[in-house]
């Protein structure tokens, strides 16, 4: 899947810490173009510390987080100053993001939580960005939702809307953090359908996610994260054997098997 | 006693008409200050959150009555001769903005941290956020608690009588100085302050009501 260009994503020797607490500890990690990368660990393994450097919601101390070759949050690698207001707001709108809490703006309807950031950011007329609200939310099969208020839709339907509103940017890469860990069993899956069709279309995706059967299916990558560090990082195939070799990733999946095999 | 109401009520409607106008000085005035002074609280430099902050808890610690004495007694010390009306008004005003600031800061920092995250994500700069994403939702939160509190202003509007500006709790006084009646012109008194304040309070209800579907 990964092609010879450079990556989309390109994080070197990323440390991050809380006061004393060392989250984020020497991350390395590439997601090519078209690449699916999903992060699984326990929590507090720093995955979603890490999707969340990504986009700049988190500084952090040291290394190097780049998006086709630019740097997202500081003016440069070495040098540590944050990046001016309006720059930072241009290389975000090319990362997606949806979160576990899905954050839709609640007094706007579906469409409108889309159309926000073509209209506002993008400088698309409205017409323009309602017809491409309809065309995502048709896509994730929200056609019939489109002018309802987020509190008029279920959980799942509600993350699907947070799906559009983050591929309507039409981004790099989309950084997906736990999307469905908030929903209700029986929601699940729908979202994550609209999930694998992305990732078959060839959106760049990282994904941080506890859905190990989702990790295994959708993605090229699977990376186990443990303490701050990559701990093991593999093809779906090899992922399972791996975890003989690495006793905290085989305690980790033994829940898991527990309950699905 | 309709006798006594129908020679009343000219002097009334002016003094009506006083407390009129320094409720709307003193709500206006605050809402424009209080709101930029609220928003400095949240978003400003260290130092001028410290300041915003000593200034409204200092404030809403006395009482307004104190307030109004304070100013009208004692800027003149510091240069600053008010007369009644303008001191009376600045007193009262001082107080509101410290409260609107508090709602505020309340309605803003009510909204959930994901809101701004979510705003962030898609790109917007720190102005298109508070104006698209913050503000259109705080704004519901802030109404409700304001209104009340212009019901709060056309109450303690009553207390400019006690530096002699002749507004509706004034103009009644002095008619019962002039009629000796004291029990029917408070009662017509009482029935003009509550039918201003009855109103807001059912407006504030409506907002209230409108915007409780919303949860974020």
């Amino acid at each position: 899947m990964s092609d010879q260009s450079a990556p989309v994503l390109r994080i070197r020797k990323l440390k991050k810490s809380f006061d004393d607490l060392q989250v984020l500890d020497e991350v390395d990690l590439d997601v090519a173009k078209g690449e699916v990368v999903t992060v699984i660990g326990p929590s507090g393994s720093g995955k979603t510390t890490l999707l969340r450097c990504v986009n700049f919601l988190e500084p952090y101390q040291s290394g190097s987080i780049k998006i086709d070759g630019r740097e997202v949050g500081y003016l440069d690698e070495a040098n540590k100053r944050p990046r001016g207001e309006r720059e930072l707001a241009r290389i975000r709108s090319d990362i997606g993001m949806v979160f576990q809490s899905f954050n839709l703006f609640p007094h706007l309807s579906a469409a409108e939580n889309v159309m926000l950031g073509p209209i506002k950011v993008r400088g698309k007329p409205r017409a323009e960005a309602r017809e491409l609200a309809e065309h995502w939310l048709g896509r994730v099969g929200l056609s019939d939702k489109i002018d309802s208020l987020p509190a008029e839709l279920s959980g799942g339907q509600q993350q699907r809307v947070g799906i559009a509103r983050a591929v309507a940017m039409e981004p790099k890469i989309m950084l997906l953090d736990e999307i469905t860990s908030a929903l209700d069993p029986e929601l699940v899956g729908e979202v994550l359908a609209v999930v694998k069709t992305l990732a078959n279309e060839g959106m760049t995706m990282l994904v941080v996610t506890h859905e190990i059967a989702f990790a295994r299916d959708a993605a090229n990558r699977i990376v186990f994260m443990s303490d701050g560090k990559i701990a093991a990082e593999a093809t779906p195939d090899e992922f399972l054997r791996l975890s003989d070799e690495i006793p905290r990733l085989e305690a980790f999946l033994a829940r898991f098997r527990a309950t699905h095999f | 006693m309709l006798e006594q109401v129908v020679y009343a009520l000219p002097f009334l409607l002016d003094g009506f008409w006083i407390t009129l106008i320094v409720s709307a000085l003193t709500v206006s005035i605050s809402l424009v200050v209080g709101v930029v002074l609220g928003c400095a609280l949240i978003y400003g430099p260290q130092s001028l959150k410290l300041a915003i902050r000593l200034f409204s808890d200092t404030i809403r610690g006395i009482p307004i009555l104190v307030l109004i004495f304070f100013v009208y007694y004692g800027f003149p010390a510091i240069g600053l001769d008010l007369d009644a009306f303008n001191a009376a008004v600045t007193a009262l005003t001082l107080f509101k903005v410290a409260q609107v600031i508090e709602y505020v800061r309340g309605a803003v920092q009510s909204i959930p941290a994901g809101q701004t995250e979510a705003a962030r994500a898609i790109g917007l700069t720190f102005t298109g956020r508070l104006r698209y994403v913050i503000f259109p939702q705080a704004t519901r939160r802030f109404l409700p608690p304001w209104i009340n509190g212009v019901a709060d202003a056309v109450k303690g509007s009553a207390l400019v009588s006690l530096l002699g500006v002749v507004d509706l709790m004034h103009a009644i006084n002095q008619v019962i100085g002039r009629t000796y009646e004291a029990m029917p012109l408070y009662i017509l008194g009482a029935v003009i302050y509550f039918a201003v304040n009855y109103s807001l309070s059912l407006l504030s209800r409506y907002y209230e009501r409108r915007f409780s579907y919303i949860q974020a």
